[in-house]
Formats: structure tokens, C-alpha cells, sequence
């Protein structure tokens, strides 16, 4: 296993930049996801890590090696493709041999490694099945024996569970985890599900339009967003941004809002809002940090209910407060209906506020 | 598991649909029927008249059965030591290794050429696809006379090199057009994968593509031969030696050489056109696969 350095990494074709100025380490041995809506250029740059496509600037490094320019099979990756990639005219015996094979190993060690991928994988009775007689679930398992079957530096994962259903993609997400701390493996995980990054990587590096927005662990990415991009994309539901502006009353501080309703920002908060490059500022609420009250309530505003979402364990509220949905989750016991006034108070230790001008979250100091 | 009781209300209807007899499919079935008697009547009769003796073919009102079937014209025609045997087996040989050769080399040219334009993105691309179709614009008469003044210029006319290469220019842009669409349904991940577990970029074609793509090679190389073997204008055009000439071209010997001679000439047709009815009846699965690939997403 390896570290992987991304530096400077561009791809662009013509004026249109896929890939733009990209720079991230990842740790042997780490855990990486890969996280943005589609089209950020997040699968671009696993094919450019891979070596598919070619660079248009910048190095790759996979360990102590610059593999910028070298073909993919030399540099001793493997690949989960999003939809498996099996060859379709081989049996899953001759799909798990064949990287092994391609490097030329005697065909005694092929079988003995063929035979204990399949058997960490659960697999040993497929292995003489042709691909299109498999389950989804389980061609999603070759596709792994394919790629650990050989022992890579690097294992890079394209969507790999995007095409399983709801149950089995829970299931394999954890199978990859474990197989993860169980190998040390080096990962970089691309996936456009929020979720799948937050429970599966060390780290996560959200990508939006090309560019890398934040790099960092699930939970920092979660508690601090660098800007409102990063902030409602993380996070289920996500978090409900309130487009407000920031007054001064003497000492004190307050966001307004055009319906003419204020809120007082606590000292921190009020720091924070003064930094802004305007008055602008927009106010971010996780559902789970907002109170919602039936009568007034001091430093609560008043907001209106959309729509009422049971779960079972859980009740989702969107309500409208200014121009913006709110989501908040409730108790299942708490009643309330459509169309009904309520009032909302916030978390002042657990918002967050940015600048409506550049969308970047605003420090204190 | 509880069931709750239903109970259907009383007033309830049960509307039924009305069927009436569906006219459009009637008709379309007497359609076929009469296309099916258009296109097998004259067959039936080229076979029936093959096996007829001279004198029956030439009676009037006509024998719809032949009253003493026979197979001579047909041992005439494959009997190397006659002279229309000879002559025959010559013909036959000389369609043989031209087809043979169009398909071998279309097959060679049309596959990389298909996997380029379906894989690699190459300023002018479009442009030289819709070259490459632009040909079978235009009826293939139309290139007869400059073809042939090149073909004299090269010194190529009266050899079956003029034809295999007349052939190709006419075989290639629907054979490419047909593997194109073959290569474009074949996921650009495999060849990704192949790749990455170590194989070149020709290795991953060779390997993973090919055996994926063989239905579709099949079926152009099935389309080119069957089109080279059937071809008759330019083989007529280029070919004046006797020595050289293709079962189209020859047969229609046996129209001035063998003028009253129709039974021979039917049995000279009916054989001509085995070649054509075996392959396609082998391999008409790969054929239709190779029409419809492509034209439907999966």
C-alpha cells in the first residue's frame, strides 16, 4: 500500500475545466471519498489518478513514484468501476485471473490467489459462472475479488455501490469498510451520496464544479463547511440556509429579515457577522439544532409549516421562515399541520453564518 | 396476517372490453402472404425448372411438375471434365476468391477504422464518418465509367484485383457503419478495466473487445461477402476474359452460348445462390443482432 499526492491537477478541455488546480494527499493506508453532485469532476479525477485520461497539468504520486506518465497497468492500481466492469464473455474464475495473467504469474499461484479472494469474498461457488447469471450483489463482489485478487497500491472505487438496491448497497457499504481496516488498504472512494463518504471515509474531499471545496474528516466537514456549497451538501436532510442581513443596534448585533422580524446575535455570532464584505449574510441551521415552539418564545422568529414528514423514529418539518425552507426534525409525538404558525428558535453555539456575497462561512475573527 | 374483509358494493358494474375484429392486422397478414408467394414463386420455379429435361422446360402449356425429374443438369455443371463443367467450376472458383478476398480485407480495414471512430475523439471525426456514408448516397452505377478509366489507368482491369478493390470502396462504409454500432454497445469501462489490470491498449482491444464484438464481425463479413458474390455491373464492366470472370457475369454466358438451354441455366442460378442461402441460414441470428444492435438502447 501507498500514499497517493494529487498536485496541481488540471484537466480541461478547451475552456471548460473538469478537473481544476486539484492538490490533496492521501495517507497509506487512509480512507479517502471522493464527494460532489455530478459533473464536480470528481470521477475525472480518479480517471486521471488511474491514468485513463490524460492530464492537462499537474503530477500524480503513488508512493515513491510520479506515474503522471505512465500507462494505467504500470501503475499498479486496482479499479471498481460504478457498473462492475466484468468481462462479460469470461467466468468469474477468468475475470478474477485475468490481472493476474496480464502480469504473468505461473498459473499454480493464479489459482491459489484466485481461490482465496473468493473465499474472502464468499464467492468460491460463482467461480464458475459467467457474469450476466449473477445478482447485482454478487458481481459487485468479483468486481472487489478483481481488484484485491492482485494486491495494489491503490484501490480507487467509481460508484460502486450506485447500481445496488437500498438494503444490499447498507450491506456492501459496510463489507467495503471492513475490508478496508482488515487490508490497510489505500482508498480513494468517489460517490456522489453524501452519506455513503460521511459513514465510509477517513476523509472526504467535497468537489463542486471543479474545484476542491474542503478536505478533511466527515466530522469537521459536517461541524465547520468552509462555504455554503460544502454546508448543504452534507448533511441529511441538509442544512437550511436563510438569506438575512446583518443590522447594527448600538452595541448589539441582529439579522433581519425583509419581512421585518430580528434576531440578536450572540457576541461570537455578532463578531462573525460583522466580517461579512456586506450586509448580506445567510444564516445555516442542521434540522437538529432548531427548536420549534407554538407560541413565542424570546429570540425565536416566526416561520410558517410546509410540510409534516413522520419517519417512524423521527417527524421532518420543512417550514417557511423568510424566503427560505426550514427543515427541522421532531419528536413524533409533537402535532402540528400544515399551514400552521410557529415559531423557530436557533442554536446560537450551533449556527452558522456566511457571507451572502462570497457564500464562504464567516470566522469570528 | 389479518385480513380485512371486502365486500364489493352492490351497485358495482364490471365494464368488459369490446373486441372487434382487428382489420389492420388482417390486412397486414394478406400482405405478407402475398409478399411471401411474390418472392418464393419465382425460386420454386428456378428449382423445379433446373431439374426438368430440356424438352419438358420448353412445353406449353408448361408442366407445373416436372413428369421425369433429373439431376443431370446439375452433374453436368459440377463435372470437372466437360467442357460447361470447366467453364462453370471456373466461375464459381473466381466468385469464390474474390468474395473471400473482399470480406478478409473489409473485415481488416472496417474493424479499426469502426473502433476509432466509436472510441477516440479526432478533430474531423464527424466530418469523415459522414464521408465515409456519404457513398452509399449515390447508385453505384454512377462511379461505373470513372472507376473504370482508373482501373484502366492502373492497369487493373480484366484482373480480380479492379473488382476486390471496387468492392471494398463499396462494401466498407456500411461495415463500418454495422461495427461501429457494435463497438459503441460494448462499455468503455471493460476495455478501462482491462487496462488497469495490466493490459495494453491493444491488448484490452484484442482481448476484451474482439471476442465481445465477433457477433458483429460475423455479420459484416457475412454482408460483404454475400455483396461481392451478388455484384454484376462492375464484374460485367471490368471483366472481358472469359478466364476471369464471376458466376454473375458467367452465367449470363449461358444465355448466349447455351441460348434454349434453361434448365442449365436454372441449375447454374440455384447453386450460385447456395452459398448465400447457407450462410445466411448459420448465421442469421448474429445478422439480425447486428441490424438492431445499436438502434435500441438496452
Amino acid at each position: 500500500m501507498a500514499q497517493v499526492v494529487l498536485k496541481d491537477v488540471v484537466k480541461n478541455y478547451g475552456n471548460v475545466y473538469a478537473v481544476n488546480h486539484v492538490s490533496l494527499t492521501v495517507e497509506d493506508g487512509e480512507f479517502v471519498a471522493l464527494v460532489g453532485p455530478s459533473g464536480c469532476g470528481k470521477t475525472t479525477t480518479l480517471n486521471l489518478v488511474a491514468g485513463l485520461i490524460p492530464m492537462s497539468g499537474g503530477d500524480v504520486v503513488i508512493g515513491d513514484r510520479i506515474v503522471t506518465d505512465l500507462d494505467p497497468k504500470d501503475r499498479d492500481i486496482a479499479m471498481v468501476f460504478q457498473n462492475y466492469a466484468l468481462y462479460p464473455n469470461k467466468t468469474v474464475y477468468r475475470n478474477l485471473a485475468f490481472p493476474l495473467q496480464m502480469r504473468k504469474l505461473p498459473k499454480d499461484e493464479i489459482d491459489k490467489k484466485v481461490q482465496a479472494a473468493a473465499k474472502v469474498l464468499d464467492i468460491t461457488h460463482l467461480l464458475e459462472r459467467k457474469p450476466r447469471e449473477l445478482s447485482g450483489g454478487q458481481q459487485q463482489r468479483v468486481a472487489l475479488g478483481r481488484a484485491l485478487v492482485r494486491d495494489p497500491r491503490v484501490f480507487l472505487m467509481d460508484e460502486p455501490l450506485s447500481n445496488l438496491d437500498a438494503k444490499l448497497r447498507v450491506q456492501m457499504r459496510s463489507e467495503i469498510k471492513r475490508f478496508h481496516q482488515d487490508l490497510h488498504a489505500t482508498v480513494i472512494y468517489v460517490t456522489h451520496d453524501q452519506l455513503e463518504a460521511v459513514t465510509m471515509a477517513d476523509k472526504m474531499a467535497v468537489m463542486n464544479g471543479g474545484f476542491l471545496q474542503q478536505y478533511d474528516s466527515p466530522a469537521n466537514v459536517f461541524a465547520n463547511p468552509v462555504n455554503m456549497f460544502v454546508a448543504s451538501f452534507v448533511g441529511s436532510p441538509a442544512m437550511s440556509l436563510i438569506p438575512l442581513a446583518a443590522v447594527t443596534r448600538g452595541t448589539e448585533v441582529a439579522l433581519t429579515s425583509p419581512e421585518g422580524w430580528e434576531l440578536p446575535l450572540s457576541p461570537a455570532n455578532a463578531r462573525k457577522a460583522l466580517n461579512a464584505k456586506s450586509p448580506k449574510v445567510v444564516l445555516g441551521a442542521r434540522h437538529s439544532t432548531v427548536k420549534l415552539h407554538k407560541s413565542q418564545v424570546p429570540g425565536s422568529v416566526p416561520g410558517k409549516v410546509y410540510t409534516v414528514e413522520p419517519t417512524g423514529d423521527i417527524t421532518f418539518a420543512q417550514v417557511f421562515v423568510s424566503s427560505a425552507i426550514l427543515n427541522i426534525s421532531l419528536a413524533p409525538s409533537v402535532q402540528i399541520r400544515p399551514d400552521e404558525p410557529v415559531f423557530i428558535e436557533f442554536d446560537q453555539d450551533k449556527m452558522h453564518l456566511f457571507d451572502g456575497e462570497t457564500e464562504m462561512a464567516l470566522k469570528a475573527d | 396476517m389479518t385480513s380485512i374483509p371486502a365486500s364489493i358494493p352492490a351497485e358495482a358494474v364490471r365494464p368488459t372490453a369490446t373486441r372487434s375484429i382487428d382489420w389492420w392486422r388482417w390486412g397486414g397478414r394478406v400482405f405478407l402472404v402475398f409478399l411471401l408467394i411474390f418472392t418464393v414463386l419465382p425460386m420454386a420455379w428456378m428449382l423445379l425448372t433446373s431439374i426438368k429435361t430440356q424438352f419438358a422446360a420448353l412445353q406449353y402449356p408448361p408442366q407445373w411438375w416436372p413428369a421425369e425429374p433429373t439431376l443431370q443438369n446439375y452433374t453436368r455443371l459440377l463435372d470437372p471434365s466437360g467442357s460447361i463443367g470447366k467453364e462453370f467450376l471456373l466461375y464459381f472458383w473466381n466468385s469464390f476468391y474474390v468474395s473471400l478476398a473482399t470480406t478478409i480485407l473489409g473485415v481488416a480495414v472496417a474493424v479499426p477504422a469502426a473502433y476509432a471512430f466509436s472510441r477516440f475523439r479526432f478533430p474531423g471525426r464527424t466530418f469523415l464518418f459522414f464521408a465515409v456514408l456519404l457513398r452509399n448516397m449515390f447508385p453505384a452505377v454512377v462511379f461505373l465509367v470513372p472507376l473504370f478509366l482508373l482501373m484502366r489507368w492502373l492497369g487493373l482491369v480484366n484482373t480480380h484485383g479492379s473488382l476486390i478493390l471496387t468492392y471494398l470502396t463499396f462494401g466498407l462504409p456500411l461495415s463500418i457503419w454495422l461495427l461501429k454500432g457494435f463497438f459503441d454497445n460494448i462499455p468503455i469501462q471493460l476495455e478501462q478495466a482491462a487496462r488497469i489490470d495490466g493490459a495494453t491498449r491493444f491488448q484490452a482491444f484484442l482481448l476484451i473487445v474482439m471476442p465481445l464484438s465477433s457477433p458483429g464481425i460475423i455479420a459484416t463479413s457475412i454482408f460483404s461477402f454475400i455483396g461481392a458474390w451478388n455484384e454484376y455491373v462492375y464484374a460485367y464492366t471490368f471483366l472481358s476474359k472469359q478466364e476471369t470472370m464471376t458466376l454473375p457475369v458467367g452465367i449470363q454466358r449461358f444465355f448466349t452460348e447455351f441460348a434454349t438451354d434453361w434448365p442449365g441455366l436454372m441449375a447454374a442460378t440455384f447453386m450460385m445462390s447456395v452459398p448465400v442461402v447457407v450462410l445466411f441460414l448459420v448465421l442469421q441470428k448474429y445478422f439480425v443482432r447486428a441490424l438492431t444492435e445499436g438502434a435500441v438502447k438496452h
